[in-house]
């Protein structure tokens, strides 16, 4: 039992003690057993106080420490770290929530926001006059890092690691690299093309020997955990035999009978079963879809590349950390909504830029020339009725700058756009300035009043009552209307659920904190980066792979990991397997092993979270969770009823 | 004598310029992989903006209790040396991974070792000048702590301010207060450099129509922000007038941005939503205040943020479509407005009882000139420009020189910390390429 606990109750600035009588609090909690020292403080995690804390636990030889302030997602690391400067063992440390749980909750019941902290205290201190002093667990971290998507930021992450020092693995879905960013021409700001970019990224990406580029590759299996994840990758085979001759290799993509719509151009243009989505995309080699491939053997006649002999192969690769960057899928908006898939002339942006992309001269589509483009905007954003609330950020730019291109290199092109308030954001405002100098018209409704796209004769009609003109009733007749999808997490969410990532509301992956943990997710040893985490820009995407590409090779540069010690133990005398501890698990930490002579449970320490959903299961109360063990609890609970 | 044999030389494998969020990132993550590395602060304290702001949108945390465990962190980390009140005067590329910095340490007058914070010297200055750090809502002393959770919680003496009474010496317990002390250069040798230099706030004065400075209830978003701030300095929320608390409050929506007229043509990026988590906090603290935001466009793009904004719709804050033109003032105090209400197509006027101005960011400039033999290249609104922004964002026109968070471009804080984080990395990847040949 402690004697000499130290309490400290935070006014958070006045975040505590505009509500809760923080005196009262430290003058209830004085007299509790144990307790050598209670005091107020402005602000608990300012330097100031931690100093004066860290001399106090010295000076005074406390062993147990209390800190009455925000959740412990903010500060529990940061107190623990306090007692740990000052030589205190830091599991002595007990935190207690009397912001998020008192202040902030009862902001309208000042006395009962009080007695409710005072009893809240007074559980933590029950609770560190048990506590142990406890050491970590120690795990070896293999230095190297799984990069699951080889997009623009999965690329610019794995070049970083490597360049930091560590074996990378960069495991592409795909049969080619570059993801959405292959699929546009000139980007903005840099006016390079998304093929260039991509080339920049490749060419360093294959000059790195400590980086394996595997595509057509896909997880399919992940054991362990942080510092050792075990994952089984699937690699497709693309049916091409590394050494071949180009003239044959055309041949081939020429002689193929099959066609079926080409998914890279969002099926505006067809592709055979042997593909490449464009000439010299990397790697430089095509790849036989088997899904439609009919096997008539007429490219193995022209091109002595192809090897139908390929197998599947599998491959185990250990890894410290896996960087998930898994982009995003484009809106595909619904049959019927603003005409789409049923008036010929609607189509996304996605499709659009691939439209420009192909037109020569002119600007053409089904057969005709485009004249006067109506681009209707938030489609799949900002939904009212839909799930998608969220703004997704890159829209507003891309549009406009699709438009200012398309009036650049076709004569005669009229742009209307339908808007809902145009989020050309810092910079990027200088584009919006200079599409209305070039004089394109914008039309603005709000939310519960969208445009509607009819068809009226042959003519394709955009109707809007436009706010910037008075509510008035304007039309227009349009060659070509671009719904302006925004981005969607993407649809198949396997490596989501195999590493059991969360998803936040808007269901892209979920950081920790934004502010604070931007890319690590509560998963250890998985972080975030590029668009599967939010929509983002290109720089933006940049910029959190590198963050991400940090984060990861933190974790795994020093080769081992110190992880947390308050985990679930097994009573090995009185467990008879029963499974209920596994089922209850949500992370899959227990193991069936045999020992004795009896089958019993075994945790892996360096899965189990200490989340404790195991203990209440176990019909022979085998199981006991370091650092929260019944008595703990119990005492707790004593703590927080009424004083009888 | 040259200046060389002068100066005390230091060895670092980073210089990071600037103490904020960013700069503060990037100094972490360098010193966590184990690169010794120097923050050069202008202030007197770290946590550059952000540590001076109420709550951050868009989940309300509280700003302080996110940058002070990170400050703390920073000013104890056994790799990372902080200056405060000091500056670069001059870096000099000598060659690859070879940087030479004349770092000025200006006098603080306090032995920043033995000073306690007790804050007696404060009670016995008889010197009461405007307070900065609240942006010039209340006083301060010429002897004073910088803020209540300023990095480092030391006190510091204004000298120009300073009638050199010696009051605050003969106060000061540990006798700390040393007039005796003078700027101080040093010659800083570095592998690589981290501008972090962050931004400065549009001056509302020039735009004189908005009547800031003449009208005492027309206020700047920073000073709401402060007025919000869990250290406020009335304890409450009140217009600067006369006492009174405001029931009937206007945002100014892109003061400063967007407006070539004040040189300024681009959006600040963060306005919208500090000024749509203002309206949501204020509507906490002043529960029966309506609070009327005029805008041209709302810009709420990032994670989380436009459900942020129809939050604040539904608690009932008004949206204006439309461009304040001016703003007079009332015998009582109050404010009209005149404005075109864009959704009516009519210009119309609205009275309120306090207005603030959402004011735009700028860039802080000088930077580029402190860059000797190498030019440090700025973009055409005079933020460090990136050499290339799509593949390499934290890189600028000089190798071995990277450029994190808002000294690159307006950002909000989550963005921020993002571009430190990228800083970090490609500083790395630069060091290790010194380190493999």
């Amino acid at each position: 039992m402690k004697k000499k606990i130290g309490v400290y109750v935070c006014h958070c600035g006045g975040n505590i003690s505009d509500y809760v009588d923080v005196e009262r609090v430290r003058a209830a909690v004085e007299k509790e057993d144990g307790v050598f020292l209670a005091k107020t403080t402005m602000f608990a995690c300012a330097d100031s106080n931690q100093k004066e804390m860290v001399n106090d636990i010295k000076e005074m030889n406390l062993d147990g420490v209390v800190v009455a302030s925000c959740s412990p997602k903010l500060h529990l690391l940061t107190f623990r770290a306090v007692s740990e400067r000052a030589g205190l063992n830091k599991y002595n440390y007990v935190h207690a929530n009397i912001r998020e749980q008192v202040s902030w909750a009862h902001s309208d019941d000042k006395e009962g926001a009080t007695q409710k902290a005072i009893k809240i205290v007074e559980a933590a201190i029950a609770k560190v006059r048990h506590a142990e002093s406890l050491d970590p667990i120690k795990v070896k971290a293999t230095n190297a890092v799984a990069v699951i998507g080889a997009g623009v930021a999965g690329m610019r992450a794995a070049i970083e690691l490597a360049e930091a020092g560590s074996e990378v693995f960069l495991i592409e879905r795909e049969f080619f690299v570059g993801g959405r960013v292959s699929q546009w021409d000139n980007l903005f700001v840099s006016e390079e093309s998304g093929k260039e970019l991509i080339t920049r990224l490749y060419d360093e990406v294959m000059k790195h020997k400590h980086v394996t580029l595997l595509t057509g590759a896909e997880v399919v299996e992940n054991s362990g955990s942080v510092g050792n994840f075990e994952v089984k990758v699937k690699i497709t085979p693309r049916h091409f035999k590394l050494q071949c001759n180009p003239g044959e290799l055309d041949k081939a993509i020429e002689v193929c009978p099959v066609e079926i719509p080409d998914e890279f151009n969002f099926n505006i243009t067809k592709r055979k079963a042997i593909y490449h989505n464009y000439p010299s995309e990397y790697p430089q080699l095509p790849a036989i879809d088997m899904k439609n491939c009919t096997r008539c053997g007429e490219c193995e006649k022209v091109c002595t590349a192809v090897d139908f002999s390929q197998k599947t192969e599998y491959r185990n690769i250990k890894v410290g950390s896996i960087l998930l960057a898994t982009g995003f899928d484009p809106y595909e908006p619904k049959k019927g909504e603003f005409g789409y898939g049923e008036i010929d002339n609607v189509v996304t942006l996605p499709q659009f830029k691939r439209i420009v992309h192909y037109s020569k001269d002119k600007l053409m589509y089904n057969g005709k020339e485009v004249k006067h483009i109506a681009y209707i905007y938030c489609v799949g954003s900002r939904q009212v009725d839909g799930e998608n609330k969220y703004c997704s950020r890159y829209c507003c730019t891309a549009t406009i700058h699709a438009a200012i291109d398309v009036k650049k290199k076709f004569k005669n092109v009229h742009n209307y756009h339908f808007n809902r308030g145009i989020r050309t954001y810092g910079k990027q405002e200088v584009l919006y300035d200079e599409s209305s100098r070039l004089g394109d018209i914008y039309l603005q409704s709000f939310e519960h009043d969208p445009p509607i796209v009819e068809k009226v004769g042959n003519e394709t009609i955009v109707k809007i009552k436009d706010i910037l003109t008075k509510d008035q009733e304007l039309d227009v007749a349009a060659d070509i209307v671009v719904l302006v999808t925004g981005m969607t997490p993407r649809k198949d969410n396997s490596i989501g659920n195999l590493l059991k990532v969360p998803k936040g509301r808007d269901k892209f992956f979920n950081e920790i904190h934004m502010k604070l943990r931007p890319v690590e997710t509560v998963i250890d040893g998985v972080t975030i980066a590029g668009a599967s985490q939010g929509p983002k820009n290109i720089m933006e995407s940049m910029n959190s792979a590198l963050s991400a590409a940090t984060k990861s090779f933190s974790l795994v540069a020093s080769g081992e990991l110190a992880l947390e010690p308050t985990i679930a133990e097994v009573n090995e005398d009185t467990c008879e397997w029963c499974g209920k501890c596994d089922e209850a698990c949500p992370y899959s930490a227990f193991e069936k092993i045999e020992k004795n002579g009896k089958f019993i449970a075994k945790v892996n320490p360096a899965i189990c979270k200490g989340c404790g959903m195991c203990l209440p299961v176990c019909p022979a109360n085998s199981l006991n969770l370091i650092g929260f063990t019944d008595e703990d609890v119990e005492d707790m609970i004593d703590a927080l009823l009424p004083n009888t | 004598m040259n200046m060389q044999e002068q100066m005390k030389t230091l060895d670092y494998d980073v210089l990071v310029v600037g103490g904020g969020i960013a700069g503060g990132e990037s100094a972490l993550n360098l010193a966590n992989i184990g690169y010794k590395v120097l923050i050069v602060e202008k202030e007197l304290s770290i946590g550059g903006k952000m540590i001076l702001l109420s709550k951050v949108f868009p989940t309300l945390d509280c700003a302080a209790c996110i940058t002070t465990p990170k400050v703390s962190e920073i000013a104890r980390h056994p790799n990372i040396t902080v200056f405060t009140g000091a500056e670069p005067l001059k870096i000099t590329k000598k060659g690859e991974h070879r940087f030479e910095a004349v770092v000025l340490q200006n006098p603080r007058y306090v032995d920043v070792e033995a000073c306690t914070g007790c804050q007696l010297c404060e009670e016995a200055c008889p010197v009461s000048v405007t307070d900065e750090f609240q942006f010039g809502l209340i006083g301060r002393k010429a002897a004073f702590i910088p803020f209540s959770i300023a990095s480092p919680r030391v006190a510091a003496i204004d000298i120009e301010n300073c009638i050199l009474c010696g009051a605050c010496e003969r106060a000061c317990p540990p006798d700390c207060i040393d007039f005796t002390q003078t700027e101080q250069k040093y010659l800083v040798k570095a592998k690589a450099v981290v501008t972090a230099t962050g931004f400065k706030l549009f001056d509302p004065l020039k735009i004189p129509r908005y009547g800031y400075d003449k009208f005492d209830n027309v206020i700047t978003s920073m000073q709401m922000e402060r007025e919000l701030a869990p250290t406020r300095p009335f304890n409450t929320v009140l217009r600067p007038g006369d006492g009174k608390m405001p029931d009937n409050i206007a945002y100014v929506l892109c003061t400063g941005s967007r407006d070539k007229s004040v040189g300024n043509p681009i959006c600040s990026q963060v306005c919208c939503m500090y000024s749509i988590k203002q309206a949501q906090l204020l509507m906490g603290s002043l529960p029966m205040a309506d609070i009327t935001i005029y805008y041209l466009h709302i810009r709420a793009f990032g994670k989380g943020f436009n459900e942020f904004y129809a939050q604040a719709q539904d608690m009932g804050v008004e949206f204006i479509k439309g461009k304040v033109g001016k703003i007079t003032e009332k015998d009582n105090g109050n404010l009209i407005l005149r404005y075109e209400d864009i959704e009516a197509g009519i210009v119309k006027e609205a009275e309120h009882d306090m207005v603030v101005l959402s004011v735009g960011v700028l860039p802080n400039r000088g930077i580029d000139e402190v860059f000797d033999n190498e030019t440090l290249k700025l973009d055409p609104f005079h933020f460090i420009n990136q050499s290339d922004i799509l593949a390499s964002p934290a890189k600028t026109s000089i190798d071995g020189v990277f450029v994190a968070g808002t000294a690159s471009g307006p950002m909000d804080i989550p963005d921020s910390i993002l571009s430190g984080g990228a800083a970090s990395a490609e500083t790395t990847s630069y060091l290790r390429r010194e380190e493999s040949i």
